[in-house]
């Protein structure tokens, strides 16, 4: 565990791909060590609608203070594994309103560089993986600013996600040389996290995220 | 970026008539089997009449929040199901196998009994015998000019046609917020939990597209419903409202300047102790009449009470005229085709 500002994190190499890593109590990760991230709300003044800004103001958001990162290449696919405290975890969205608990990872688009806290811009935008509680499959996204975000269909990125004694594990997986963000072995790319609890009505640009990149390394 | 949403080039307007409204619910039905029958849609009315005064749907509608004050958004929330009220089951077996024993009432999804639904306060009313009454209220969603919804999306998934005001919600960019749905202070915004968007009510654009009138317009039998372009000074809702001005917006207090007016209900005056008519005593408060259509309402119910008297004396009123509608057609502006005679029914593509 790294306590503090971070700045890096490397992906560890473990054989072979494996579904077991797709669980995230899967046995495999046993061995992975897990760094912890700090976490901050988002600014509210940056909202991009009125509406939002409004109607949380005064309200706290984005309170979970950390999550674990661990990060695995296996085969020749990535494995990024988020953990975070979750008490009062919302498993699916049930009424209207209620709002699952979620989680995402965010790259620059071309692996190199973007603005983080706008989620990217015309020239540079950002891509994610994204989770949302009581869905199977992730969406990964695209963005050029806020409000901006679009999906993309038919994409690589699939998702394991548990819920056991109070924390979400969940579990990215995408082949390093399929369509996305370049990953490749022995290079680096910046990752950000973003952390919505569905307790506290948490969603779109309301949330808990690294305020900064982090430098993801990946093995050769 | 969400932006404030600019004026279209031409708007669609309707005028619903509470003075002829049977509390039929044709309707809602009419709305219900073309666009809300499909699985996730099941508790959801686009099109929905209430008894008021009354809680409406949801329970307490008026109640939540949302819309402007002094131009600024007012948070609002989202009211649960239950509250709009679930599309409920019923135990048919039990029934017929009891001699008669039990009941037959409806049944939430979990078993227990309704809390709340659909005109929920079905012919209650207010004011107390002998000067109780009531009205129908009509609601769908209002294409408001200041549309909060609309404003409200961080992800712009909620767009304004140019051609004829219709708001609609790109379900592609929904990510099922619900913001648009917390923000619409007339909660006509529903949640599809099964795929995670929000839907609401499409003006039939479809059928507006073919040149066929709304559902809810054209299968209403007491000839209540009124649509056309705003900028038609011949049509109905021009007339209506802005030559006549006996058409006025629901709760104008919410800032949204919406699309959808109503001829306010005209009640015959109270009773007095003696049983007879108090000409000074309106029999429905002009308190709660201000409050849901605003301060125009006296002056609308005055114009429609003289205009009346015309009428009745066998004078002409082009105003009387309009709202009776002999002619049928003349409710629905350009939209005259019937839909029977396409090659195919309107639906969305």
């Amino acid at each position: 565990m790294t306590a503090g500002t971070l700045t890096s994190v490397t992906a560890e190499r473990l054989g072979e791909a494996s579904p077991q890593l797709l669980a995230p109590a899967g046995t495999p990760w046993e061995k992975v060590s897990e760094t912890t991230v700090s976490l901050a709300p988002t600014p509210l003044d940056a909202q991009p609608s009125a509406y939002v800004r409004t109607s949380w103001a005064g309200r706290p958001h984005g309170a979970l203070a950390n999550v674990g990162l661990s990060a695995v290449v296996a085969g020749d696919a990535l494995y990024v594994r988020l953990r975070w405290a979750a008490p009062e975890p919302r498993q699916a969205i049930t009424d209207n309103d209620t709002y699952a608990d979620a989680c995402a990872v965010l790259f620059p688009l071309d692996g190199k560089s973007a603005e983080l806290a706008t989620m990217g811009d015309e020239q540079s935008p950002v891509q994610a993986w994204h989770w949302r509680a009581g869905t199977a499959l992730p969406f990964v996204i695209t963005a050029t600013g806020l409000g901006t975000v679009s999906r993309v269909p038919n994409h690589p990125v699939s998702v394991g996600a548990a819920w056991d004694s109070g924390s979400w594990s969940v579990v990215f997986k995408r082949g390093l040389g399929e369509q996305g963000v370049p990953l490749a072995a022995g290079a680096s790319v910046p990752l950000g996290i973003a952390v919505w609890s569905g307790s506290n009505s948490e969603r779109a640009g309301i949330k808990a995220h690294t305020p900064a990149w982090i430098t993801l390394k990946l093995p050769k | 970026m969400a932006t404030v949403s600019s004026r279209p080039a031409r708007q669609l307007a309707m005028v619903f008539d509470l003075n002829k409204c049977l509390g039929c619910q044709s309707c809602s039905i009419a709305c219900k089997t073309l666009w809300t029958d499909a699985p996730g849609m099941e508790s959801m009315w686009w099109n929905i009449v209430n008894t008021m005064p009354g809680g409406g749907t949801p329970k307490n509608v008026f109640s939540h929040g949302g819309g402007y004050k002094n131009g600024e958004p007012v948070p609002g929330t989202f009211p649960p199901l239950r509250e709009f009220g679930e599309a409920w089951g019923f135990d048919h077996e039990a029934t017929f196998s009891s001699g008669g024993k039990a009941a037959f009432h409806p049944l939430e999804r979990d078993g227990s009994s309704p809390e709340w639904g659909p005109n929920w306060d079905e012919d209650m009313g207010g004011g107390q015998y002998p000067n109780s009454y009531f009205f129908y209220l009509q609601q769908i969603c209002a294409n408001c000019s200041k549309p909060a919804c609309l404003e409200a999306c961080p992800r712009t998934a909620l767009y304004r046609r140019e051609e004829d005001g219709i708001i609609l919600i790109d379900e592609e960019r929904c990510h099922g917020y619900r913001f648009c749905a917390e923000a619409c202070p007339y909660k006509r915004i529903y949640f599809n939990p099964g795929r995670a968007v929000a839907q609401k009510c499409i003006a039939c654009y479809p059928r507006l597209e073919a040149g066929v009138a709304p559902a809810c317009v054209r299968q209403c039998p007491g000839r209540v419903r009124h649509v056309d372009y705003m900028d038609n000074r011949e049509g109905h809702p021009y007339k209506l409202v802005h030559e006549w001005k006996v058409a006025l917006p629901l709760r104008p207090d919410f800032g949204t300047e919406p699309n959808v007016f109503y001829v306010p209900p005209l009640a015959p005056p109270a009773f007095n102790e003696a049983g007879e008519f108090d000409e000074t005593k309106p029999r429905i408060p002009d308190e709660y009449l201000r409050e849901m259509f605003g301060p125009g309402v006296e002056k609308a119910l005055e114009t429609i009470q003289v205009e009346r008297e015309k009428a009745a004396r066998g004078e002409p009123s082009e105003l009387i005229d309009i709202l009776i509608a002999r002619d049928w057609n003349d409710l629905l502006g350009p939209f005259t085709t019937n839909p029977a005679e396409l090659d195919r029914p309107p639906r969305v593509s």
